[in-house]
């Protein structure tokens, strides 16, 4: 029997078989379509997965005509080394490296973004940021961001001033653990808001949240209203891409818009980014180490794939390390980044990645 | 996109499924999603009918190098007297008949409507 | 009611998370001399395993699963006290977690011990940006048959074999299991540092966690 060289979620070598590429794309869209409420994938969906699971050619391509745009979020930090980026120790600045990423990898977009790379930490050093974005701006041609991560949890204690739900929920303190973090997600808004109109003051072209809701749903709710604030005074163009697949209910009750946010699947996401007034959404979907990357792939598209077809803002979706298909490991197989790149347009139909 | 080391993230989605960046028209497409929430269609469709091209050119490398460097937006290679950064995007706002927030600054610094 | 109404009630009281129809059914329990263990067993903890399954696929959340597993502890208490002398004092383990030296992520771990508390685990949970020796330190002072520690940094990770060899050093890695988890974390990294166990989940971690105590 034909067996084909492909990867497990962790990015190690396997070989399957056709029936076994067959079952697991089968296994991975039926498991999305189950947890979102969404429909699976066709069988000619399937089919062309199973096509491009079996191609024997090490990478792959979309059709010619059907590319689609790149937005870029940390790899700023990626040549030179950012912990969790897999930085490759070039030492070059943040300046020079935006302009390799723009004249040597043509990105489309690129994104502006602190080593630290939370909004926390930017704001008492916001003049420094701004005045790299602007040495950026003044020099590069595409469309550039500036983006960090929401990271609700640098406000609980020891790194904040508010209660960390992480000590009182186990306590039984429930009350308390969601005033903490209403408390807490005020102070994040107030400091989003503050950095995007200095990034606005500058010039920036757009504004990144990054990996909204790590924290769970007041982290999202705390990014939804800077986004809405920051889409009514300023002209920034406002990407928001999520943290994982479904938004962690670390509070369990706040709301945007009488949506309660805890447990909402990127489709249902999409609704309230676009209401806030973003211009872009970046869907994530998790990998599965111990999955395939078939059974991956088909899983992330079978919701991104929901998300875009209910979207009326382009979708960028998450393609990063662990994300949207993509083997979980630091140097990620081009045989599978390809595959899941071109199961994301041309079966999900994304605006970009 | 996301995390991973610039050859296995980056450039394997550029190779794949990529628009080009200033290589091709795919910073000017991208210029539409961001300032007009267009979708990706419709953002390929008005940046052909702005440049006059088909929509399967955006991504052809040899026929945007030759218009990019016929309307001076700016090149991927290094090419002495055209323009460059503030100047490329100057030219490409009034294109596409969109305002690039940097040039805006520079238009009041230096007193140009 | 019957012996099956009664351990569906228990199961379908922690789902609800209500304290006050547990703590009844329990009551009830007892006044028909059912076992206790075995209502504990196979009621109010499959109730408790599809509470995991619940927050697992993001349809119930986190302070929910507090008030279903207060709804079992209450529960449980109950019939404790109708359990046999000896088995009154069970619990299901002493476990240490803690997130690895270098690295603040803290989200994760804390599920995972709040669930580890749930099931009966007296958790010693040292928190985020742990020294490995705490680690060592507090699993001897303690006598832990567990030893966890998430990393979600592809630097903070290398922790995690280093306190396997701290371990090792220390002389107790034979008296303690290890489990490693965090987003950066894989099953090929736990074999190939020799820890005892890998999760993908909190849920997971809890199940694996229980897996390892039981032998």
């Amino acid at each position: 029997m034909t067996s084909y060289p492909t990867r497990m979620g962790d990015g190690h070598a396997v070989e399957m078989s056709t029936d076994e590429l067959r079952c697991d794309i089968l296994a991975g869209t039926e498991d999305a379509a189950d947890r979102g409420r969404i429909p699976a994938l066709s069988q000619e969906e399937q089919d062309y997965l199973l096509d491009l699971f079996s191609y024997p050619g090490k990478i792959v391509g979309v059709q010619p005509g059907n590319e689609v745009v790149l937005t870029d979020d940390g790899s700023v930090n990626a040549l030179y080394g950012a912990q969790s980026s897999s930085g490759v120790g070039v030492p070059l600045s943040r300046e020079l490296a935006i302009r390799v990423y723009e004249r040597a990898f043509c990105m489309d977009t690129m994104e502006v973004g602190h080593p630290d790379y939370s909004f926390k930490p930017v704001k008492p050093i916001v003049s420094l940021e701004q005045q790299c974005l602007e040495s950026v701006l003044s020099s590069t041609i595409i469309p550039i961001y500036y983006g960090a991560m929401p990271n609700l949890a640098l406000y609980a204690k020891p790194d904040g001033p508010f209660g960390n739900p992480a000590d009182l929920l186990p306590q039984g303190k429930i009350s308390e653990a969601r005033a903490a973090q209403e408390e807490a997600a005020q102070a994040l808004t107030r400091d989003m808001v503050y950095v995007g109109r200095k990034m606005a003051e500058v010039g920036a072209d757009g504004f990144n949240f990054d990996t909204t809701a790590s924290a769970g749903d007041a982290e999202f709710m705390a990014t939804l209203q800077a986004v809405e604030e920051l889409a009514k005074t300023t002209e920034l163009s406002i990407e928001v891409g999520m943290a994982a697949e479904f938004v962690l209910g670390m509070h369990g009750q706040v709301t945007y818009d009488g949506v309660r946010l805890a447990g909402l699947y990127p489709h249902e996401q999409l609704k309230l980014v676009e209401k806030a007034g973003a211009h872009l959404f970046g869907p994530v979907v998790n990998t599965n180490t111990r999955r395939s990357s078939a059974w991956n792939v088909s899983r992330a598209v079978t919701f991104v794939k929901a998300c875009s077809e209910a979207a009326s803002i382009p979708i960028h979706a998450n393609v990063g390390i662990g994300v949207g298909g993509v083997p979980m490991c630091e140097t990620p197989p081009t045989s599978m980044v390809t595959r899941a790149s071109v199961a994301m347009v041309e079966i999900a139909r994304v605006d970009g990645l | 996109m996301g995390a991973g080391d610039p050859f296995g993230m980056p450039v394997s989605h550029a190779l794949a499924s990529g628009m080009g960046g200033i290589r091709t028209a795919g910073d000017l497409v991208a210029r539409m999603q961001l300032h007009r929430k267009m979708r990706l269609p419709e953002a390929k469709r008005y940046v052909a009918d702005r440049l006059k091209v088909a929509q399967s050119d955006l991504s052809d490398e040899v026929a945007m190098r030759e218009l990019r460097e016929e309307l001076d937006l700016g090149v991927v290679t290094s090419m002495v007297g055209g323009a460059k950064a503030l100047a490329a995007k100057a030219r490409i706002g009034r294109l596409l008949d969109v305002r690039v927030p940097s040039v805006e600054i520079l238009k009041q610094k230096i007193g140009v409507s | 009611m019957t012996e099956n109404d009664i351990l569906e009630a228990a199961k379908q009281a922690v789902v609800a998370a209500d304290e006050e129809k547990a703590i009844e059914v329990a009551r009830q329990a007892v006044a028909l001399g059912l076992d206790p263990l075995r209502v504990i067993n196979e009621g109010f903890t499959p109730g408790m395993r599809q509470v995991g399954d619940l927050f697992e696929r993001g349809t119930m959340f986190l302070p929910e699963v507090i008030i279903a597993s207060e709804a079992m502890v209450a529960a449980v208490a109950i019939l404790e006290e109708n359990l046999p002398a000896e088995q009154k004092e069970k619990q299901a383990g002493i476990a240490v977690l803690g997130t690895i030296e270098g690295d603040v992520h803290d989200i994760g771990k804390g599920i995972v011990a709040t669930l580890m508390r749930v099931y009966g685990f007296k958790v010693h949970d040292l928190g985020r940006d742990v020294p490995l020796q705490r680690f060592v330190d507090e699993a001897k002072s303690s006598g832990a048959q567990l030893v966890g520690s998430s990393a979600l940094m592809t630097t903070t990770m290398v922790g995690q074999k280093q306190l396997e060899k701290l371990l090792k050093e220390a002389g107790i890695r034979e008296q303690v299991k290890t489990m490693v988890g965090g987003a950066v974390v894989t099953q090929y990294w736990a074999d190939k540092i020799g820890a005892d166990a890998y999760a993908e989940n909190a849920q997971e971690a809890v199940a694996k966690a229980l897996e390892l105590v039981e032998g």
